[in-house]
């Protein structure tokens, strides 16, 4: 009886490794085919694609991420209480600051010449701002020393300050990696019979991206002829560097761009991270005893309203709405850091 | 112990005068202004005895990169450049340099762990060979762009075209159209 209890477990056991490696086959296939077709279509239509991209998914993948962020805030912040105070305050302010940028420089207050050193004050505060968030985190995190941050930091204000206006580019084509670490550490937490197959599907990108920058580098530039394909071209870093094709720039960009919706829109809500979206019980402030669910369902509502005038905008004035959103998006970019943190 | 300190102070006092006695130099005079490179592109001489007219001939695209180049006051200056001309942005940089040697130093001290130690040595192999590295690709660079116009003169004697690489500046003033070529010594 016994012996027979074992062989049906030991079939069992097998069965279980065999699902889980064809499940990670076919997820690691279908991320490699999405990356594959990503870097085609951001090849051949680089200016197209970036139009249609940012038209459809920009404002989606905001609500998810604000979806996610608020499944991700614990329901009593006690111990994490500064944590998130600094968090939260730093994204407001942060924000503020970024989006009175060009603004005070519309307004004439101060000239041109000075941008560099206002973008280089601003990337300092940002950096200062995450390495007071890594200390505070390292000493919730007992046993691992996290102290060697404070010089990189350190480092990265100091080429900032060499560089303000490539450090800001560099920060546009980090951003949408930053995505791919949270699939990791969502995977590791809810999937790890897929974290090897994701790891080994990451050695992909450099790869697409020697291939795309490979194949493009002698590519002509694009003809930015019209404001907004200007504002792409620009966006992209055409302006900054240019020896390089300008076509090479976006169609990099918009790849990233376009790995970065995809993760936020569909691997992460795939995978569970989301929850379930319309359920407000999934998230902890919401779930927990004199909770906050008509807040957090007003939220989200309101976050769908945004979404909705968001593309009411981009169909009036593509051009003007795109410059609104790549300002005011900075506050998902900078609320990323805290959260990444309490992944780790 | 006191005297260490009077005499330390003493030294810093004395280099800090130093400093000041500085001040009493006289100004230097006013560099006159140096022409601005706005524009790298590549030039062909050819002799023609055909023709009785010196002319100069600009494809459109070439124009329309120049216009654009200077319309853009010479383009993107270089990195070297923007710090040359920004003291602030040079003394921010050097003083988060500073902080972070600093931080890093005591960040060593402090890690009693081999495997930190084994990583810097690690970082600093990788920094000696990437210097070595860049050392030896710099020893074999090509030959200066000079050499391609030293065999000019030879070459108009001979009719022959001569092709070569030239940067476009703008130089004040309302003089006519100047061509500068390095010729041998």
């Amino acid at each position: 009886m016994q012996r027979a209890a074992n062989i049906s477990l030991v079939g069992w056991r097998a069965d279980t490794r065999a699902d889980a490696r064809s499940s990670a086959r076919t997820f690691a296939l279908v991320l490699a085919v999405s990356a594959c077709l990503s870097a085609a279509l951001a090849s051949w239509l680089p200016l197209q694609m970036s139009i249609a991209t940012v038209f459809l998914f920009a404002g989606p993948h905001n609500w998810f991420e604000a979806r996610y962020f608020l499944m991700r805030l614990p329901a009593r912040f006690a111990r994490s209480r500064n944590f998130f105070a600094l968090a939260f305050a730093g994204v407001f302010l942060l924000t503020l600051a970024y989006v009175s940028l060009p603004a005070l420089y519309y307004t004439g207050i101060w000239s041109g010449a000075h941008w560099p050193t206002a973008i280089a004050s601003w990337n300092t505060l940002m950096l200062l701002w995450i390495c007071a968030l890594v200390r505070m985190r390292a000493r919730q995190k007992a046993g691992r020393d996290w102290s060697w941050f404070a010089p990189l930091a350190f480092l990265l204000c100091a080429v900032n300050w060499l560089v303000p206006e490539l450090f800001s580019l560099a920060i546009v084509y980090a951003h949408p990696l930053v995505a791919l670490w949270f699939l990791d550490r969502h995977l590791r937490r809810t999937k790890p019979e897929w974290l090897g197959a994701y790891r080994r599907c990451l050695f992909l990108l450099p790869l697409l991206m020697a291939g795309m920058l490979w194949q493009l580098s002698r590519t002509s530039s694009l003809a930015d002829d019209n404001g907004l394909f200007w504002r792409i071209t620009q966006h992209a870093g055409a302006q900054l560097l240019p020896n390089i094709s300008s076509h090479m720039l976006v169609s990099a960009h918009v790849f990233l761009e376009m790995l970065h919706y995809g993760v936020w829109i569909v691997a992460l809500p795939l995978i569970g991270a989301s929850g379930a979206l319309w359920s407000v019980q999934t998230i902890p402030l919401a779930r927990r005893r004199h909770g906050l669910p008509k807040l957090m369902a007003a939220i989200l509502i309101g976050g769908l309203f945004v979404v909705a005038l968001l593309w009411a905008g981009f169909s009036t004035n593509y051009a003007a709405t795109r410059d609104i959103y790549f300002a005011v998006a900075i506050a998902h970019v900078l609320a990323e850091a805290p959260f990444l943190l309490r992944m780790i | 112990m006191k005297r260490t300190l009077i005499l330390s102070t003493a030294i810093c006092a004395l280099l800090v005068s130093a400093i000041f006695a500085f001040a009493d130099i006289a100004r230097p005079k006013p560099s006159p202004a140096e022409p601005k490179t706005v524009f790298y592109t590549g030039l062909t001489i050819v002799p023609d005895a055909q023709t009785g007219r010196a002319r100069l001939q600009i494809s459109q695209t070439a124009l329309e990169r120049l216009k654009n180049a200077s319309a853009n006051n010479g383009g993107t200056p270089s990195v070297v450049q923007n710090v040359m001309h920004s003291s602030t942005r040079t003394i921010m940089a050097g003083l988060f340099m500073f902080l972070a040697v600093s931080f890093a130093g005591v960040w060593l001290a402090r890690s009693g762990q081999r495997r930190n130690h084994k990583a810097i040595a690690a970082v600093l192999v990788a920094a000696v060979v990437f210097g070595l590295a860049t050392m030896i690709v710099r020893a074999n660079a090509g030959p200066p762009q000079y050499l391609r116009w030293w065999n000019l003169s030879q070459s108009l004697k001979d009719g022959k075209a001569t092709t070569g690489p030239l940067d476009v500046e703008i130089v004040p003033g309302d003089d006519d159209l100047k061509l500068i070529i390095p010729v041998k010594k």
